[in-house]
């Protein structure tokens, strides 16, 4: 009871600033768009039925998906050797280093993406290193394509899959990888047969909290990809400010939302799975 | 046991953690023969864990060596030492059934399908796991993780058998019979074992061999008898068994001078000089009014019974003596007399030179 009546200012912040646009948003959705491009007030599945009838909607959920799948991906293989080193380090160390693993939370998402511009930008750092040693004559095209947007993806979805990692290594009894050691298993075969087995649920918990981050991020494919790549993301504001199509927009955002419910919803089992099994 | 060249061998063992005053293992030297059962005896903390975990390569002494037959295995890692650990918390694969943990250490050796399959049933069966292969550590009693755990260990045929508080996470009632079928095993198979433990009774009823072990050191090497009868040192009286601790000084000839002026004789050979004796309950004679001592038990004292415990088998007593408090006990289905005796009662306690263990006072 007390509960509810301290979350109470927050609960209503969250009604009114979240839920009532969301509501506002369907609404909208379910208006009809006139062949002049005007919006129409109605009651109409039509906009559904023409995003899912859509050959080009239908490319970019398959391009969101293999960008935000891959990215998530590489951000938890990436990840795991940053988690498998703070749970070795010693419990001094231990907070200091997790901070260090998620500390470009701390900077705003796009300044560091302007950062990774000058790093991977035809005139950036790796270009003028690779002209000037005369490994490359012309730019290697870091930026503006899927690459670039790749790049920054698994940059920002990192620090995410390092603290499921660590929440997840963390149960993970050290007794286990030493007993196989015992038993002759070198430092490789104790890592494939012992370790990585037994992280797998922290592993599957990281990749769809990082997928789930991929498939909504905005910023990242906007700026990376500068106007080449195209995802659900950038669609959704394509739709509404360039085409000033609402309704489009509106229900390619409803969808979007059911679909990253569904993988919070999983990411949610996979957890308890994974709890219950420590 | 004598004369074989010992199958283990630590010398000057030493184990210094960083930022810590003194170190967790000091200059720790053993020999221990070939089949025999080693218990590490101490307090927590006393480096007891620390030097297992040496042995069996996990980690890394700061000076000394390990021999294994006469090998130097100091420097070789844990997956090339074959030793079997048996782990307090058991540290099952989890993701494994009791047979693939079994087989775990033979598979690592290259074993085929098959060969490691009928090995590790038959270690399973060797500790009455046999029908039980299928299962899944979190499917089975603490009893039986335990038991899977030992056949584990034992299913690469270790050149050690390492064990490190294997009865600790045990019901009271299951550890008798579990310490007894792993001593039985363990002599069955002849496997040299080190067994880590703080509880004496467990140490006293499966080794061959105790070291006693405090802030570091080993304080007294010696079979579970000679630990409990003739304690080399203060710490070991102390620990191992109840003692009366009684305050004086020691005079030339082993002549015990304490409380009240009273001389107690004594075995020792110690330098003159303050001291401190400890005596033993299950020592201690009771003498009726005008019985005369038995022969060779020289030391009298008159006492006055403080407090009687029944304890089932054992009567307790605790006596005030001019040189102190003393403990007795008086056996309920032998000594008769304990049934008469109340708080008050004047008592006469004889005992041997021999049972009086002297130490220089601390």
């Amino acid at each position: 009871m007390i509960g509810w009546l301290l979350a109470a200012p927050a609960l209503a912040v969250l009604a009114l600033a979240f839920l009532w646009p969301m509501a506002g948003l369907f609404r909208i959705s379910l208006n009809r768009t006139t062949e002049t491009g005007a919006m129409e007030t109605a009651l109409t599945t039509e906009s559904y039925g023409k995003l899912l009838g859509d050959e080009f909607i239908r490319e970019l959920v398959w391009n969101t998906l293999v960008l935000a799948g891959s990215s998530a991906a590489i951000a938890v293989a990436l990840a795991l050797p940053v988690a498998l080193m703070v749970r070795a380090a010693s419990p001094r160390w231990r907070g200091p280093l997790a901070l260090m693993a998620i500390a470009p939370l701390l900077v705003s998402g796009t300044a560091r993406l302007i950062g990774w511009m000058a790093i991977l930008g035809d005139n950036g750092l790796i270009n003028a290193l690779l002209m000037g040693l005369g490994l490359r004559e012309t730019p290697w095209p870091l930026i503006n394509n899927w690459t670039g947007v790749r790049i920054g993806l698994v940059e920002s979805l990192m620090p995410y899959a390092v603290l499921v990692l660590i929440a997840g290594l963390g149960r993970l009894d050290p007794r286990l990888e030493e007993a196989a050691a015992t038993l002759g298993a070198g430092r490789v075969r104790t890592f494939f047969r012992v370790t990585l087995p037994l992280a797998a649920p922290a592993l599957l918990a990281a990749w769809l909290l990082a997928l789930v981050l991929g498939i909504s991020a905005f910023i990242t494919p906007r700026l990376m990809g500068g106007g080449r790549v195209f995802v659900l993301a950038t669609e959704i504001y394509d739709q509404a400010l360039e085409y000033v199509n609402w309704p489009a927009a509106s229900a390619l955002a409803m969808l979007l939302l059911g679909g990253l419910v569904l993988l919070m919803l999983l990411r949610a089992a996979v957890a308890k799975f994974a709890g219950g099994r420590a | 046991m004598s004369g074989a060249a010992p199958h283990l061998r630590l010398e000057g063992l030493t184990r210094h953690y960083g930022g810590a005053p003194a170190p967790a293992v000091d200059a720790v030297s053993l020999d221990l023969p070939r089949g025999a059962l080693l218990a590490l005896l101490g307090p927590s903390g006393c480096g007891k864990t620390t030097t297992l975990r040496m042995i069996a390569g996990l980690e890394r002494p700061d000076g000394g060596r390990i021999l294994v037959g006469g090998q130097d295995v100091t420097a070789l890692p844990p997956h090339r030492r074959q030793m079997g650990v048996v782990f307090q918390s058991y540290a099952l694969f989890p993701h494994m059934t009791a047979a693939g943990n079994a087989a775990f250490g033979l598979e690592m050796r290259g074993l085929g399908r098959a060969e490691r399959a009928r090995r590790a049933q038959a270690a399973l069966e060797m500790v009455g796991l046999g029908a039980l292969a299928g299962r899944r550590p979190r499917q089975l009693s603490g009893g039986q993780q335990q038991r899977v755990a030992l056949a584990r260990a034992l299913a690469i045929e270790p050149e050690l058998l390492l064990l490190d508080e294997p009865l600790s996470a045990l019901d009271a009632k299951l550890r008798e019979g579990v310490r007894d079928e792993i001593r039985a095993l363990q002599q069955r198979l002849g496997t040299t074992t080190v067994f880590v433990t703080h509880d004496q009774t467990e140490a006293l009823a499966m080794a061959d061999l105790v070291a006693v072990m405090d802030a570091g050191r080993v304080e007294q090497l010696a079979p579970p008898e000679e630990i409990f009868e003739r304690p080399a040192t203060r710490f070991v009286a102390t620990f191992v068994g109840r003692a009366a601790r009684l305050a004086g000084r020691l005079e030339p000839g082993g002549v015990f001078r304490c409380g009240g002026g009273l001389a107690l004789r004594s075995a020792s050979g110690l330098a003159p000089g303050p001291a401190e004796a400890f005596l033993r309950p299950h020592r201690v004679r009771l003498l009726a009014p005008a019985e005369a001592p038995p022969p060779g038990f020289d030391n009298l004292l008159d006492a006055t019974l403080a407090r009687r415990t029944y304890t089932g088998e054992v009567i307790a007593l605790e006596t005030e003596t001019a040189a102190g408090p003393v403990m007795a006990e008086l056996h309920a289905g032998t000594d008769e007399a304990w049934r008469g005796l109340a708080p008050g009662a004047p008592l006469r306690l004889a005992f041997r030179a021999a049972d009086l263990a002297v130490f220089p006072a601390p």
